[in-house]
């Protein structure tokens, strides 16, 4: 298995996806964080005008010291990690394309043990993207943020945390998609219009049906939990006792709507990569290599 | 694991694909120490039936076996077979050295093994050059190199000379030969006999999915017929002769010449002179390999020979 892990790390690093892929994602992620400290800082002058008093008596602090930023660093991991997503999405279908996977088989000792060596290091490649996107965000909103809307210490040790698992789960996503569907445009064409497009008009939906708490449980859904979901609970910690309703407006903000606890959007993410991922490896393994 | 037997053993395997039958019923073996040519026309299944000998594809029925074992149960296949099955399972932005080096992280060997093995194939020079870049003859050679790695026991090779150039092919005949002679086994497909005929020593010949003939290439050349093809001055007077002497397949050709089998040219000139016919012309003709084949795997989709390409049909003795 080890020799097989060696073999998978050789075969992503000796080509330039890597980077080709890194290179917009750390734009992608830049931008965002630039953009969410001017948002804030405006959001924040707006909130402080004297109109909006009430809301601020609901928080507890001044406007000042609400940590806006966390929102829009939520929502900036939550897009970036669409393109570690395409990263794995293009671990196997390439290699089916490319007919590169025949000399991938004769060369493992099983199909399975290829899989799982090629997973091992796309969970690797999964947590390196993740760390750019989190040092990306956090440049961007550094530069336009003010100290007061920025997280403390704790704050962004847990943002790079759950940045880290969402790039791991979506780049996760991504292989068992690309083993399902053995075509890298197909796969890729797939998850962007499922992330960006589809799940969004579910939301919608789900929302007028009045069953929100669905959506906490959908793919892109989960994803969002697990960054939406520390970004309102980091927010709140700062905040004074916050009524539920004003709670669920935080939420939405946060891109986290009907989410569950970080944690168990986590698992219900992992959930879906594995069973996508089971039914790509059984395609895998019983596919005829012509 | 496996016996290290070096065996091939392929038995009544046959692989359908939705309504062709791509493989039926497939047998034959493959020893170590000689190289045997896997010959039949375009679709006969050669390329399957390699693919289901190295579970790339899922047999139908039957079994195919290396070491005497499937090879899924080969533990590190690369070091037990090395198969070279198309010149295209390359990432054309990775150089040679690049994909040489991964696959030899999967086997497990040196990366001293990959420049090793372009050496041994003639690509030290393009090592760090992408492979995107390279002719088809070049890719051929590092599929080859892939396949050598693992410094395997079997060698399986599908098409190989496709695309090579003929010092490729002379190398690649030499190469071959020596490392049968080491005592390992050779199995290399093609659709042409004449390509292989001066590397193999086994032949086992399949047209339509089925086995037309299997053994020694030698005992195939030696059931090659002879005629004698005659110009006497008496055609009737020579085949009455001749008929006497007990030679009992006589032609006549359209020509006004007589084919006459069984006997060789000499016996047909001392049977003239007795007749007192004269011999203007007398010549032998063999039936060459590569018409052999043709007869034994013809009528999938070539069209039959024109009468007078084909003179005379002969029947296989194998099924
Ligand atoms: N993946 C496939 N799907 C359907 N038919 C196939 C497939 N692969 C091969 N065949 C058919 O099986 C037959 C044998 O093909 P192949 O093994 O490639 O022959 P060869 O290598 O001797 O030229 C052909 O009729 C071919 O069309
Ligand atoms: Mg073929």
């Amino acid at each position: 298995m080890g020799n097989l892990v060696g073999a998978e790390l050789r075969k992503t690093t000796t080509t330039g996806l890597w980077w080709g892929l890194l290179i917009p994602t750390a734009v992608l992620a830049l931008g965002w964080g630039l953009a969410t400290g001017l948002l804030g800082q405006f959001f924040v002058d707006f909130a402080s005008s004297g109109d909006v008093d009430e809301v601020s008596d609901f928080l507890g602090v001044t406007p000042d010291q609400w940590k806006v930023s966390l929102f829009g660093m939520a929502r900036a991991i939550n897009i970036s990690t669409i393109f570690p997503m395409v990263f794995g999405a293009m671990a196997i279908s390439s290699e089916i394309s490319r007919r590169t996977i025949t000399t991938t088989f004769l060369t493992a000792p099983s199909r399975m043990h290829a899989l799982l060596a090629k997973m091992l290091v796309y969970v690797l490649w999964g947590a390196i993207y993740g760390l750019a996107i989190m040092a990306f965000v956090s440049i961007g909103v550094v530069i336009t943020s003010d100290a007061g809307q920025l997280p403390d210490a704790g704050g962004w040790a847990m943002l790079t945390l759950v940045c880290v698992l969402s790039s791991i789960l979506m780049t996760m996503l991504g292989v068992g998609v690309g083993a399902l569907i053995p075509n890298v445009a197909g796969a890729v064409v797939l998850l962007l219009l499922y992330f960006l497009v589809i799940e969004n008009v579910l939301h919608g939906v789900l929302a007028y049906l009045e069953v929100p708490a669905v959506i906490g449980f959908l793919p892109n859904g989960s994803i969002n939990g697990l960054t939406g979901a520390v970004a309102v609970d980091l927010f709140l910690s700062s905040a004074g006792v916050v009524p539920t309703e004003i709670e669920d407006v935080l939420r939405a903000i946060a891109g986290a709507a009907g989410a569950q606890d970080w944690w168990l959007s986590g698992i219900v993410f992992l959930a879906w990569a594995g069973v996508v991922f089971a039914g790509g490896w059984a395609v895998t393994q019983s596919k005829d290599i012509t | 694991m496996h016996d290290g037997s070096g065996l091939i053993a392929v038995q009544n395997l046959t692989k359908q694909f939705g309504p062709v039958t791509a493989v039926q019923n497939l047998s034959f073996t493959v020893s170590p120490g000689s190289v045997t040519g896997f010959l039949g026309p375009n679709g006969a299944g050669k390329t399957t039936t390699l693919r289901m000998l190295l579970g790339l594809v899922k047999p139908t029925g039957g079994t195919a076996t290396i070491n005497g074992r499937p090879f899924h149960q080969l533990g590190q296949p690369g070091r037990v077979v090395g198969a070279v099955l198309e010149a295209q399972g390359f990432h054309p932005a990775r150089s040679a050295r690049n994909h040489l080096r991964v696959y030899a992280a999967a086997i497990g060997v040196p990366d001293a093994q990959a420049d090793q093995v372009m050496g041994l194939v003639g690509l030290g020079s393009a090592a760090d050059r992408k492979v995107g870049g390279f002719s088809l003859g070049m890719k051929q050679r590092l599929a080859l190199a892939t396949a050598l790695l693992g410094d395997p026991q079997v060698l399986v090779l599908d098409e190989p000379a496709n695309g090579l150039d003929p010092e490729g092919i002379a190398w690649l005949r030499t190469f071959l030969q020596s490392y049968a002679r080491m005592g390992r086994t050779v199995l290399i497909s093609s659709h042409l006999l004449a390509e292989v005929e001066q590397t193999v020593d086994q032949v086992v010949i399949i047209s339509r999915g089925q086995t037309m003939f299997y053994g020694p290439l030698d005992q195939l050349r030696q059931s090659q017929q002879r005629r004698v093809l005659v110009q006497p001055s008496d055609i009737n007077a020579l085949a009455n002769a001749l008929r006497t002497a007990g030679v009992q397949v006589i032609e006549q050709l359209p020509d006004g010449r007589l084919a006459v089998s069984g006997v060789d040219s000499r016996q047909v000139a001392d049977i003239a002179l007795q007749a007192g016919v004269s011999v203007y012309g007398i010549q032998e003709e063999t039936v060459d390999l590569e018409r052999l084949f043709f007869q034994l795997t013809s009528g999938q989709y070539a069209g039959y020979a024109p009468a007078q390409q084909n003179p005379y049909q002969q029947q296989g003795g194998w099924a």
